[in-house]
């Protein structure tokens, strides 16, 4: 049972959801309210500056800063959208996939009609590819699991097909250049993050919309019998997670600046670690986009510092694995004494 | 009648946050069958584990033929002689009726190995004493009824050499004819010098096999007395600690035309040709037992399941509710009878709860405004007196408070037809009384309103009008002023078990 109630002092731990929506005023504020379930992410993520910051003298940087944020903006947008398909107690694997896929059709658009054209075409075509998987796990009752593994399949396979599996090159400069670019210090794709950031936000805890999606992953039975349109809300979510996937990809594709149909393999799993970490219950229904934000930042800082460290990839990999389950035990015991007094 | 053969005095039990059991007394004489009622929730299963040794009491006494004893476990009650029988029976359903009946005290030859002979002779004359001689040896358990299964209960308590037998509800899932014959059962155990603790919801039934009956609210004992000093309607004000008017708030309404007109109903195997009418500001009950299809019905209506047949009309149009989406936007609005499983998102706060099926009218162009849905929640709290803070997750509140929360959404749509299913299930006695109070005042205000419950002190005092179903049909219809327990029991029983096909058997 999640019975913990928001304490005063948990409301200014996490920043954002002060900035942003901490209105106060009177607000329901158990799963409506913007900021964090527990302090420990944010305390996490400051351990982890803490401690790189003491060990490397590059870390505590503007340029590795905007490296880390440059490399983190793709893996946060991707993030964003899962974290709207896991809160109806779902989860997409395709977002890879998608965002592989989208690469190449942007880069295909944007070779004969230019870059607007070719964002349009991408973001277009990573939303039908999520309409697919909404309409698959919502109508035709698929487990989520399996609808988007074969979309996993069927993306990967389209993007390969068109481009015969070899990049796309030929992209306008002014596409690829925007990835190098920066607004008062803050590269484009972050600013471009924060604003799918904000969207996000916006949608979950601001309109109508979001509160469904919370009732549906929360109960989607009390949810139906409310009168909610479980079935359109969830469908939805895919769309929209497939979208902000899409614009993933095109972040990717400017920074390598072609059209790839295969370097996104491991970003469903990416992108379901950081939601995790970053609170969001896989059976739907908790958690908040604030969280999500943070566990990108944990997830990339915790890459970055232990690049700068010289540690191996593959060392990495394994110690990813270990955070993410010493985070999610962390936060779970720390909600259980929470509530247990 | 005898010595007490199993006592309790001052017996207290509590578990963090309830006092379960206050200072209760109770004892159970050779030859004596001792009702025990209550509402739910009053501590009578409390009592019942303590009696068996399953629960230690905190404080109090226990007095085995007047010496104070020690269940530190139900082994120690069975060596004490005291069996008893709960409501979900522990007969093993792949093992023969001889071997339930000999299961765990088996006769054995040297070796350890079985002595069939032996116990079949156990179990035949067991069998035997309860009434159950015609029961065959070798039929497996699973394959008995209801009943039957309950008499091969006893036989064993009595193969045990049981002197004291308790017995949780025994006639709860038992139609009318296989009720009787247990009742007989337990006669024949009285007459044997049994002592009988029996618990059960039928207070006519309570009043007829009793000797003595003690009734518990709150986890206190509130009179305990004969047939003749008890009867139904004060059994039910000490269990509710009030006088019926005041429990049951029924005023007579103007009726106002029909609103729901069902016709036909139909989806089997659930439920089939299901007709019925309700009129504004009319309160229809729907009693009926366990798998008689009255939720099923409900859910159909309201477009939660399909139909296969049937017609539902709406003021007088035919209308086509087939998501619970459309019967909302036509007012028809539906409390489900599971308030966990279907009614509440448990992680979302009471206000969002209550907001569920309203948030488009607190939010402009899809946005929702704060201080509309805040003023708007903070009034129906303030309505239905929901206690606990509604901000937190709802599950942090009372099932009381909680099956508010989910009125208050629907009161806030202003329903014209408003079914409640099992509405008070679980919830205190205080919270009963307003949900009671909700109902009455929806109707007065103009909502027919559709009351399923299977609770029969419900049905006849709180509507103007019941439906009793069994087995998937309407077996009858009823005015308020022809509303009595043998009358809706009969019927819900109507529709027969598999050991007795169409009893209609008013006893």
């Amino acid at each position: 049972m999640q019975t913990e109630t928001p304490r005063p002092e948990s409301s200014d731990t996490g920043s954002a959801s002060a900035a942003v929506g901490g209105s106060g005023s009177g607000f329901a504020r158990s799963s409506m309210h913007l900021g964090l379930r527990t302090i420990g992410l944010p305390a996490g993520v400051l351990a982890l500056i803490v401690i790189f910051a003491m060990q490397s003298s590059v870390f505590l940087t503007v340029a590795n800063f905007q490296n880390v944020g440059l490399q983190a903006a793709a893996l946060a947008m991707i993030a964003f959208g899962q974290c709207f398909v896991v809160l109806t107690a779902g989860f997409d694997l395709s977002v890879g996939a998608t965002a592989s896929l989208v690469s190449v059709v942007a880069a295909m658009a944007m070779q004969d009609f230019g870059i607007v054209p070719g964002v349009l075409v991408g973001v277009a075509a990573g939303a039908c590819v999520g309409l697919v998987n909404g309409l698959v796990v919502a109508r035709m009752d698929v487990a989520p699991f399996v609808a988007t593994l074969a979309m996993l399949s069927v993306a990967t396979g389209l993007g390969l097909m068109l481009s015969d599996g070899t990049p796309v090159g030929g992209l306008p400069s002014d596409f690829t250049a925007l990835a190098t670019q920066q607004v008062v210090g803050i590269p484009v794709p972050v600013v471009g993050a924060v604003v799918v950031f904000l969207a996000g936000l916006v949608t979950l805890h601001g309109t109508r919309v979001g509160r469904h999606i919370y009732a549906i992953g929360g109960n989607p039975d009390a949810a139906r019998l409310s009168g909610i349109r479980v079935a359109a809300i969830t469908t939805l979510t895919y769309v929209v997670c497939s979208a902000f996937s899409a614009l993933g990809g095109l972040v990717l594709t400017a920074r390598v600046g072609s059209g790839q149909p295969t370097f996104a393999g491991d970003l469903a799993l990416q992108s379901i670690t950081a939601v995790v970490i970053g609170g969001v219950s896989l059976a739907g229904g908790q958690g908040s986009i604030v969280g999500v934000a943070f566990g990108v930042l944990f997830v990339s800082i915790l890459a970055n510092g232990l690049n700068l460290l010289g540690v191996s990839s593959y060392t990495q990999m394994l110690v990813l694995g270990v955070a993410l389950v010493v985070v999610v035990v962390a936060d779970r015991r720390a909600r259980a004494r929470r509530s247990g007094r | 009648m005898g010595e007490a053969l199993l006592a309790v005095t001052g017996i207290g039990k509590s578990y963090p946050g309830v006092h379960a059991l206050d200072d209760v007394s109770l004892e159970l004489r050779a030859g004596e069958v001792h009702a025990l009622v209550g509402e739910n929730g009053a501590g009578k299963s409390t009592l019942i584990k303590i009696l068996c040794g399953a629960e230690q009491p905190n404080s109090g006494r226990l007095l085995v033929r007047g010496e104070p004893a020690r269940f530190s476990g139900p082994g120690d009650a069975r060596r004490a002689g005291v069996v008893t029988i709960f409501q979900e029976l522990s007969t093993q359903p792949y093992l023969s009726v001889a071997d339930n009946v000999v299961l765990g005290a088996e006769p054995t030859r040297p070796g350890n190995v079985l002595n069939r002979q032996k116990a079949d002779d156990i179990a035949r004359k067991a069998l035997e004493r309860v009434g159950g001689g015609s029961l065959p040896l070798r039929r497996k358990a699973g394959r008995l009824t209801t009943g039957q299964r309950q008499i091969l209960e006893i036989a064993r308590a009595i193969a045990l050499d049981a002197r004291v037998v308790i017995m949780d509800e025994p006639t709860a899932s038992l139609p009318a004819s296989d009720a009787e014959r247990l009742l007989q059962t337990i006669d024949e155990l009285r007459r044997s010098g049994c002592a009988i603790l029996f618990v059960s919801h039928r207070l006519e039934e309570v009043r007829a096999i009793a000797d003595r009956i003690t009734v518990l609210r709150n986890g206190r004992r509130v009179g305990t007395g004969t047939p003749a000093e008890m009867s139904v309607d004060r059994m039910l004000e000490l269990m509710v600690g009030r006088s019926m008017d005041d429990f049951f708030p029924w005023e007579a309404r103007d009726l106002g035309d029909v609103v729901l007109d069902v016709e036909g109903l139909t989806r089997p195997p659930a439920f089939s040709d299901v007709s019925f009418q309700v009129r504004a500001g009319e309160i229809l009950g729907v009693y009926g037992l366990v798998g008689a299809g009255r939720s099923e019905v409900m859910r159909a209506i309201v477009g939660a399941d399909r139909l296969t047949a049937g017609t539902i009309s709406l003021n007088g149009r035919v209308r086509d509710l087939r998501t619970p989406r459309h019967a909302v936007n036509a007012g028809v609005c539906y409390l489900p009878e599971e308030r966990k499983a279907d009614g509440l998102v448990l992680s979302a706060s009471g206000r969002e709860n209550m907001a569920m099926a309203t948030w488009s009218a607190v939010s402009r162009l899809g946005f929702i405004r704060r201080n509309a849905f805040k003023a708007r929640t903070d009034k129906l709290a303030d309505e239905l007196e929901i206690r606990g803070n509604i901000n937190a997750p709802v599950a942090t509140l009372s099932g009381g408070n909680q099956q508010k929360v989910v009125i208050g959404r629907w009161l806030a749509r202003r329903p014209s037809v408003m079914i409640l299913d099992e509405p008070t299930r679980g919830i205190d006695v205080g919270a009963k009384v307003q949900v009671y109070r909700h109902v009455q005042r929806l109707a007065a205000a103009g909502t027919a309103v559709i009351f399923v419950t299977s609770e029969l002190p419900e049905v006849m005092h709180l509507s103007d009008r019941a439906l009793v179903m069994a087995a998937g049909r309407v077996i009858t219809e009823l005015d308020r002023d022809e509303l009595d327990e043998q009358r809706i029991l009969a019927a819900a029983f109507a529709g027969g078990s598999a050991s007795d096909p169409g009893a209609v058997n008013p006893r």
